[in-house]
């Protein structure tokens, strides 16, 4: 188990140099000079500009550029931004908006997600299969920006019920609309997938054979469909765990909440390439970690992945 | 020869399934027995209803879209089909057991092979998770599994094809059941080791006086290890006799194809002679004699309505109208 981990975190440097080398160069790739975005339309006085321009080694080059905001982060010299906020205090400060926000629309998302597939997979071709089909064709068709505006618009707005925007009211009023947007994104592949998974083991041999050895059907549901029809389940929550700051680039920046995906969304429009490779090597590393902890629970639950 | 109890009797039964094109009728009036010690194949091609009447009876098959339109299937005189499933399930698995085809997709991937033989111990003895687990190794040793204490722990996915048959064996026999129902328990396996098993199979029923229904598309299968032979087509039982006379002197014209396909050492360098056309299919069964169009002695009277099983000679029955005695079918040949 041991040397396992250590392989993966062993194959995980080259993936990080890979991943950060490249979102590095997309922000050097970017047209626009960063500091003259900072100042926006006033005039900057050439000596301030210079002085800046050295302090983030703007005019070495891009190669050097890299390999001194790799050094920064690796020694935790995070330095400043742009604009002169320090950067490791924003990281104590956005973390926990962004965690709150994760694992609130994690836990919608899980719950609506894993509810209705087991649900629609029992009760195949009921009612609540057919509503779940017809709910997940429209959140897949909808994209995120409208659903969220819409939710914006209707429960901000007209129903005043939450929050527009903001985290003003703190937990969790100003989490919950982000929150069940995109739980509802995300829960209609959860769904779906849940759902084939327990059609597909309920119809299975060993199902059968279960049924042939004279079982209860809650014995065979508990320890022959479930453990089965969970597998790809597990992977799929796996993913959209690791994928979840993505989503909170976009919905903090639409529903201003002052998390790391904004920090992101920020740093990206000033072209400030040492913030976003910092996430970005934040977001990788969790990545890794999560990838690392569902391989670890999959090898526990399925002994066909075992010693691979 | 075999003059022990009967222990299964089933009787008339007819399954239909439910298909979006209306109800299809899978098996018509099947009727078998098995007695202790006594070993019955029944014989048929895919989607002869074969396999559909064991499940029916044993209460696994899918229910809807199947559905048992009537008939009776007797376990020592009780009917398994009007029971209610808690008391099916008490002989279903315990009395009854069966094995399947496909051994990797018929155990569950994720438990282990010990823990899936110790979970009949489990539910149906109600022992400890020790004993039973101390129980399935000394199944697995039974069905001559080397080194079976070690590999109680093992995944289904550790084993080979002709292992994991043993292994559903084990499981299978782990109570000494009364009556097993084998679903083509060798299909999957290749010709060595399908021996094997079926040598496994005639000898823990020798040791146990087990009635074994066999279910199975091959001749070979049949004649090595069958007291008696069931012939099934499009869901009718054709033909019922003890399998030397049955393979000696086929009275129905399908079994006597059957057997004329059958590769042998006088024909070798010849062409092997088949049954010309296809089985049915179920939604589009002839009138009359389901195997008329395939037929080659067929006559008109053959259209008119679905022959019954007849008595030919003694313990043998053929459904075929051209053929209701023994020395009719001379002279039909």
């Amino acid at each position: 188990m041991i040397r396992f981990i250590l392989r993966r975190v062993l194959a995980a440097i080259p993936i990080g140099l890979v991943v950060t080398l490249g979102v590095y160069a997309l922000v050097f790739a970017m047209p626009g000079d960063p500091l003259r975005e900072l100042a926006g339309d006033k005039p900057i006085p050439a000596a301030v500009l210079a002085a800046k321009r050295a302090q983030f080694h703007l005019d070495d080059p891009f190669i050097v550029q890299y390999l001194l905001s790799m050094k920064d982060i690796l020694t935790g010299h995070f330095g400043t931004t742009f604009a002169g906020a320090d950067i490791a205090d924003q990281l104590r400060l956005r973390i926990p908006v962004t965690l709150k926000l994760a694992t609130m629309s994690l836990v919608f998302q899980w719950i609506a997600g894993l509810l209705f597939g087991l649900y629609a997979g029992f009760r195949r071709n009921g009612v609540v299969d057919r509503m779940l089909l017809l709910a997940t064709l429209v959140v897949l068709a909808v994209p995120g920006l409208v659903l969220y505006f819409t939710g914006q618009y209707v429960f901000g707005v007209e129903l005043k019920w939450l929050p527009v925007s903001g985290a003003r009211d703190g937990w969790p009023m100003s989490y919950l609309l982000p929150a069940l947007c995109i739980g509802i994104s995300g829960f209609a592949g959860l769904a779906r997938l849940t759902r084939t998974s327990i059609v597909d083991t309920v119809n299975s041999d060993f199902v059968k054979t279960a049924r042939a050895k004279g079982l209860g059907e809650q014995r065979i549901l508990w320890r022959h469909v479930l453990p089965n029809a969970l597998l790809p389940v597990v992977t799929l929550m796996g993913i959209d765990f690791a994928g979840i700051f993505g989503g909170a680039v976009l919905a903090e920046s639409i529903f201003n909440l002052p998390g790391l995906g904004q920090f992101m969304f920020q740093a990206i429009k000033l072209k400030e390439g040492g913030v976003v490779v910092l996430l970005s090597t934040l977001a990788f590393l969790m990545f890794i970690v999560i990838n690392l902890i569902v391989d670890i629970v999959y090898g526990a639950i399925d002994p066909r992945v075992r010693n691979v | 020869m075999t003059t022990g109890e009967v222990l299964l009797k089933v009787d008339d039964l007819t399954v239909e399934f439910d298909t979006p094109r209306g109800p299809v009728r899978a098996v018509d009036g099947v009727s078998w027995q098995v007695r202790a010690g006594e070993t019955l194949a029944i014989l048929g091609e895919s989607g002869s209803g074969k396999s559909v009447s064991t499940q029916a009876l044993t209460g696994i098959l899918e229910m809807p879209p199947g559905r048992i339109l009537k008939g009776t299937a007797e376990y020592r005189g009780a009917d398994l089909i009007a029971m209610t499933t808690k008391e099916r399930r008490k002989i279903v698995g315990d009395r009854i057991t069966m094995v399947f085809q496909d051994s990797l997709s018929a155990l569950n991937p994720v438990q282990s092979v010990g823990t899936q033989i110790a979970e009949c111990y489990r539910v149906h003895r109600g022992m400890s998770k020790r004993d039973a687990m101390k129980r399935a190794a000394e199944m697995l040793d039974q069905v001559r599994i080397p080194a079976a204490a070690n590999r109680v722990r093992d995944y289904p996915h550790e084993f080979s094809g002709g292992m994991r048959q043993r292994v559903m064996l084990a499981m299978a026999l782990a109570l000494d059941p009364d009556v097993l129902i084998a679903d083509e328990p060798t299909t999957a396996l290749d010709v060595t080791v399908q021996a094997q098993i079926l040598e496994l199979i005639a000898e823990l029923q020798a040791e146990r006086e087990m009635g074994v229904v066999l279910i199975t598309h091959d001749l070979g299968v049949v004649s090595d290890v069958a007291d008696n032979v069931v012939v099934m087509y499009a869901g009718h039982v054709v033909e019922r006799a003890a399998t030397a006379e049955a393979l000696e002197h086929p009275v129905h014209p399908y079994t006597e194809g059957l057997l004329g396909s059958m590769p042998s050492s006088d024909l070798k360098g010849q062409e092997l002679p088949t049954i010309p056309g296809t089985p049915p299919s179920l939604r589009a069964i002839p009138s009359g004699c389901a195997f008329r169009p395939r037929c080659p002695i067929a006559i008109d009277d053959c259209a008119r309505e679905i022959p019954p099983l007849l008595t030919v000679a003694p313990g043998r029955d053929a459904a075929c109208i051209r053929r209701t005695t023994i020395s009719a079918n001379k002279e039909a040949v």
